[in-house]
């Protein structure tokens, strides 16, 4: 679905990226690791079009997305849930949904959008009009996940939403994420620091070390390999 | 004592009715800045040409013959509005895009620099070009309406307030301006996408919304609309190719005592400045008017530096 190739890219003239090459399969769950400033949204952020690569391709359904204008972008399916959350705080929880689905299949289907979004994270129906900036971190993450969802994404890209918040709250985000991935069938490509949890409930996983993959496998191999039990694992 | 009250009543009633055009003119402007961050100094230029625009409306293109003394001017104002849209739609597109918006993130400043030095150029162009092609003779938009009055009362003890008939529709047309574009802002899904590509244009364009052309439309709309309150000032105040420079300034106060980016707010910074100044002909004289504006200014701001609408958080 997601076929990313020698991507190399960065701000000003220093790579973050150096040579990436990822590939995500429909309907699998994929997770990329690694510490701070390995590249991890810097990776995102080239996907959505924020950052222009300096080398590389990234074919999304046999499209190349680096000719298609970062506006443009999220109507092809793609949904990037950021880092930071960065939920519109002057617009009520309803309205950020409503910006979730601005693209043409989310306005399509709104309605039943809607319903399964409140079904899934029901704390986001009860805050309905609240202003986002109100919430606390944990219910903006929500509304991020829930503002990614109302675009009716065939990939969901989610990068570290377990970020500042309470260890019990990140628990939480994730059962839900776990829950919503059961009963979307959803895409999922996850960026996340908390390497144990996201490598648990991905089928495949990358780890990204100073701009380059140094490691990529199934969650199984991933887990009992032993660089990452410990370096993340604290095994 | 009754012509004391007379005379209260008489300038607050006008300070209602030029506040609510004011009010207008600054939302333009804070239309534009809230949704874009740029400084606009040729918006009062914008609305000088809003101005001759809803002229020669009037003039020569038959409004007048049409729709006659009465109805004509406010016809030719709110043609006005839409000309000056579309002329704003194409500045922005061949240069504010140049200097703002997403081209310009990852530049120091945010490209606020330039787009002092090309605002302060179109203006410049403007009311130079305005002198050229309109000549630098005194224009209006002046009806048998600007001179004659309504007469509210006799409220109590014989004392009643006049309203200047055209000044009375002008702020009629102004308020209903006002909350058509209020509602198309917090209601319609256009409106929703300018509040949200000002909130966060990197988290909008996530959305699917291109922020540059929400950025155009914020600022073809914040064009109109203060061309059409330049229209409604015309037709009482007589005006030239230079006198956006005299009306700029009170659109900044305007803007920044509603609070930097609060469209209504920019609204009842305008009302404000309009009330200040008609009020303080009681006590002052006429030349100090702008004196007074910017001594309540002084204070408000003093008091309340995040202005009436502004919020004191940092943006999440």
């Amino acid at each position: 679905m997601l076929q990313i190739e020698g991507l190399t890219a960065g701000y000003s003239a220093i790579p973050v990226l150096n040579g990436v090459s990822i590939k995500v399969e429909q309907g699998q769950f994929v997770a990329i690791v690694g510490p701070n400033g390995a590249g991890k949204t810097t990776l995102f952020k080239t996907i959505s079009g924020i950052v222009r690569p300096s080398a590389g391709t990234i074919t999304f359904e046999g499209t190349d997305l680096l000719s298609i204008h970062p506006a443009r972008r999220p109507h092809l399916g793609i949904a990037h849930v950021p880092e930071g959350r960065q939920v519109f705080p002057s617009l009520t929880v309803m309205e950020n949904l409503e910006m979730g689905a601005m693209t043409e299949a989310g306005h399509r289907d709104w309605k039943r959008n809607i319903e399964r979004i409140f079904e899934w994270l029901p704390v986001l129906a009860e805050r309905r009009d609240q202003f986002a900036g109100t919430l606390s971190g944990g219910q903006q993450q929500m509304l991020a996940v829930g503002r990614g969802l109302a675009s009716s994404p065939k990939l969901l890209m989610l990068d570290e939403p377990s970020m500042g918040l309470a260890p019990t709250v990140a628990d939480f985000i994730f059962e839900r994420l776990i829950e919503i991935r059961r009963q979307s069938k959803l895409t999922i490509l996850l960026v996340e620091q908390r390497v144990a949890e996201a490598l648990e409930s991905a089928d495949h996983g990358y780890v990204l070390e100073a701009g380059r993959v140094a490691l990529e496998g199934n969650n199984e191999t991933l887990r009992a390999d032993d660089r990452v039990r410990k370096a993340y694992l604290g095994m | 004592m009754t012509a004391a009250l007379e005379g209260f009543l008489q300038a607050l009633t006008a300070g209602l009715l030029i506040g609510a055009v004011y009010g207008l003119m600054c939302v333009g402007l804070g239309l534009i800045f809230g949704v874009m961050r740029v400084i606009n100094f040729a918006q009062g230029d914008f609305m000088m040409l809003g101005m001759y625009s809803a002229f020669y409306f009037f003039t020569a293109l038959g409004v007048q013959a049409t729709f006659g003394n009465a109805i004509g001017p406010f016809v030719a104002i709110l043609l006005a509005g839409p000309v000056l849209a579309v002329f704003g739609y194409a500045v922005h597109l061949a240069l504010i895009s140049r200097v703002s918006g997403t081209r310009t993130t990852s530049l120091e400043g945010e490209g606020h620099y330039a787009q002092l030095i090309l605002t302060l150029g179109i203006a410049l162009i403007l009311q130079n070009g305005g002198l050229i092609v309109f000549g630098s003779v005194l224009a209006s938009i002046r009806t048998p309406l600007s001179s004659s009055a309504w007469e509210l009362g006799p409220l109590f003890h014989d004392v009643s307030v006049f309203v200047n008939k055209a000044r009375g529709i002008d702020a009629v047309v102004s308020l209903v301006t006002m909350i058509l574009l209020t509602l198309l802002i917090t209601r319609s899904r256009l409106g929703k996408s300018l509040r949200a590509a000002a909130d966060n244009p990197t988290a909008a364009t996530y959305m699917g919304i291109d922020v540059d052309r929400a950025h155009r439309v914020a600022f073809a709309l914040g064009t109109g609309i203060t061309a059409i309150a330049g229209g409604l000032l015309a037709t009482n105040y007589p005006f030239h190719p230079f006198v956006g420079v005299e009306y700029v300034i009170v659109m900044y106060a305007g803007v920044v005592l509603g609070g930097m980016g609060s469209i209504i707010g920019a609204f009842w910074g305008g009302m404000t400045i309009g009330l200040v100044q008609q009020m303080s002909t009681l006590v002052l004289p006429t030349q100090l008017q702008n004196a007074a504006i910017f001594a309540v200014f002084l204070l408000i701001i003093f008091f309340r530096p995040q202005g009436f609408f502004g919020r004191m958080v940092e943006r999440t």
